[in-house]
């Protein structure tokens, strides 16, 4: 009795060992993160608007490229949800299109925008010699005021690449180009400030003990360990994207007239705002909730990340 | 604190090299033959040989690189080619304009995200709290445009005959008259820098009203820029009011607040003495650094607003490609901003002893 009492305690332990879920990073953070529930929301929101906008012109097949000029300007109505435009065309059709391609912007840009930030955020943080130089370049970057240097650049840039890339794809092209280019420089800072403090910690200091090539710790032991703020600075950096994308379609710099974005959407559509004001109104609000829910989530996934900022 | 400043001082001038630079490059960007993007197609051989010896295009690029230093360092910044006048006269009408738009931005996203600030972390958690943060969260997250094409529709379409009805565009109604503050104060005759200053400040309407005592001016001023300053300061505030919160509710939890609160100060005195002085700090970096976010957003405004400032001009020269109005714009708005981070560091070092002797 007493032996096979003694075998049976360990055995027990083991086995609410194992029932215990093994917490991950990843685990741990999405517990963190669905207490958020601005965050929940913004996630929910998101994936309702990609849904929508990937699955929309099979659930709701209408061109938005059709013109009906007996249906001009019609506020919402059953045919048409968001009203229609100055030529008749339906502004839900066109909204799905439109979002299609400012949130593809929004991804494309971030991916060039991660891709600039993270190497000079990891360069600066790691190699010393080339902080004082990059950090100085980021900042003189996030000094300069965007705007009026991303209309400068539209217009020097617009037409080679029209020229050589068509009409959509050299839009797309420069459009992504120089929004990711403009909007590196946060994540840069932030990448670099983790650098600093990875660095100094043991493990760094046992890889360079152990004669790894700085090259190989900077790829395989620091960049992974800055994953979350990379994340983090992904998520946010998707939502300027999008803002900056419809900021120049609706200044007329952005995409050609005929290709729907929800700025350029707005663009066509200020001088009507009196007489058919859903022809802005619609294209406005999903601007303004797609940026939210992102900003939303990206806080969220902040706190998540984070562990330092969790209150 | 002398060698402090020395060092930010110096620490600009490359930025500031840097600029000029690259305005400098902007014009051999420019796609084909510089003198027939300036002149047109027809100019003939000989009036492009004239027009390379004029702007001394015939010479090696560091040496145009000299000269263009040397034109800006005497205040010319090349012509207008649509408007055929100089561009440093043209910065001198419409700067005022988007420097009064974009101080009184500032100025109200200050006061006011200063106030929610520290309304929302005093009570925290509070629906006061909540209301804020999601007010900060919506006043970043819908687009500039949006929010002025929207509050234009409101005020001047929906509310048009109330007395909340707003003018959607233009700096006057037709009919108010506007003189230079020189000639209000009798002074017609007045020349040089002072003069300039002066008509550089009867630019700014409100300022214009208020120092010649022209009241119907400075009210219907006032009464146009609401709108523009509401859209452009919604963004500042709340970044301003956000940074306030989070910084003031770190202060508030170290131990020399509790320590005040020990002794017995009252609660007013220990909010606004003691936590403030420290939880001010990084809103000055926050409010230094809203300023390219106005001026980017200044563009917008303009343009939705209709009014004739620097955003206003760089944009129309972009659509009709006056490159000349482009590179020194550019060359003032990045100056002026550079300038502008100088004094908020420097300020910032004032304030707070930890960064110049860190």
């Amino acid at each position: 009795m007493s032996i096979s009492a003694g075998t049976a305690t360990p055995k027990l332990e083991i086995g609410s060992a194992t029932k215990r879920k093994h917490r991950t990073l990843w685990g741990d953070a999405w517990v963190q993160f669905r207490r958020n529930r601005l965050a929940v929301l913004g996630l929910t929101l998101i994936v309702l608007i990609v849904v929508g906008v990937l699955a929309g012109p099979f659930l709701y097949p209408v061109d938005p490229k059709q013109i009906n000029i007996l249906e001009a300007s019609a506020p919402p109505s059953m045919a048409h949800p968001f009203g229609t435009d100055d030529l008749g065309r339906d502004m839900l059709a066109r909204c799905i299109y439109g979002g299609r391609i400012s949130l593809s912007v929004g991804m494309a840009a971030m991916l060039i925008a991660m891709l600039v930030g993270s190497t000079v955020g990891l360069l600066a943080g790691y190699v010393s010699k080339l902080d004082n130089v990059l950090m100085r370049f980021t900042d003189m970057m996030l000094t300069l005021p965007q705007i009026p240097l991303l209309l400068v650049a539209m217009s020097l840039f617009r037409d080679p690449l029209r020229m050589r890339f068509g009409l959509e794809a050299g839009a797309f092209l420069m459009v992504v180009t120089i929004i990711g280019i403009f909007g590196w420089m946060p994540t840069a800072r932030m990448v670099r400030g983790s650098v600093l403090s990875l660095k100094r910690k043991e493990f760094v200091e046992a890889a360079v003990n152990v004669g790894v090539h700085s090259s190989s710790i900077m790829w395989r032991h620091i960049l992974p360990n800055t994953m979350a703020i990379i994340i983090v600075a992904a998520t946010l950096s998707v939502a300027s994207a999008i803002l900056t994308e419809s900021t120049l379609s609706f200044l007329g710099l952005g995409f050609p007239p005929d290709v729907p974005t929800w700025g350029s959407l707005l663009y066509e559509n200020r001088n009507y705002m009196v007489k058919a004001p859903w022809m802005v109104m619609f294209p406005g609000i999903l601007i303004s909730v797609t940026i939210l829910a992102i900003n939303f989530m990206g806080d969220g996934l902040r706190d998540a990340l984070d562990p330092r900022q969790r209150q | 604190m002398i060698r402090y400043i020395a060092r930010r001082v110096a620490l600009a001038i490359p930025v500031l090299l840097g600029i000029l630079f690259i305005t400098f490059i902007l014009n051999r960007l420019i796609p084909g033959d510089p003198c027939r993007a300036m002149l047109g197609e027809k100019a003939t051989d000989e009036v492009c040989d004239a027009f390379f010896k004029r702007y001394g295009l015939d010479q090696p690029p560091v040496i145009q690189f000299g000269y263009y230093l040397g034109r800006v360092v005497t205040g010319d910044l090349g012509d207008s080619m649509r408007f055929g006048r100089p561009v440093t006269q043209m910065l001198m009408e419409r700067l005022p304009v988007t420097i009064e738009l974009a101080l009184l931005s500032l100025l109200v996203a200050t006061i006011f995200g200063v106030i929610l600030g520290v309304i929302a972390a005093y009570w925290q958690n509070s629906p006061v709290d909540v209301f804020t943060m999601i007010f900060a969260n919506l006043g970043v997250s819908i687009p500039v445009f949006v929010l002025g094409l929207l509050s234009a529709y409101l005020f001047a379409v929906v509310l048009k005959d109330t007395p909340f009805a707003l003018p959607p565009s233009g700096r006057l109604t037709a009919g108010v008259r506007v003189q230079p503050i020189a000639v209000a104060w009798g002074m017609p005759d007045l020349g040089g820098p002072a003069r300039g200053l002066l008509d550089f400040l009867s630019q700014m309407y409100v300022i214009n009203g208020l120092l010649t005592w022209n009241w119907r001016l400075f009210a219907d001023a006032a009464r146009h820029l609401i709108l523009p300053v509401l859209v452009l300061s919604t963004i500042p505030m709340s970044v301003i009011a956000r940074m306030t919160r989070s910084s003031l509710l770190e202060v508030m939890s170290l131990d020399y607040m509790r320590t005040a609160r020990a002794k017995g100060l009252n609660e007013s005195n220990v909010v606004f003495r003691h936590a403030m002085r420290n939880a001010l700090l990084p809103v000055v970096t926050v409010v230094g650094l809203s300023l390219g976010g106005l001026l980017s957003g200044a563009v917008l405004t303009e343009t939705i607003f209709g009014l004739t400032g620097v955003g206003r001009t760089m944009f129309d020269a972009i659509s009709s490609r006056d490159y000349g109005v482009i590179q020194g714009f550019t060359l003032v708005i990045a100056f002026t901003y550079v300038v502008v981070n100088l004094l908020v560091d420097i300020s910032y070092a004032i304030l707070d002893p930890r960064i110049r002797l860190g």
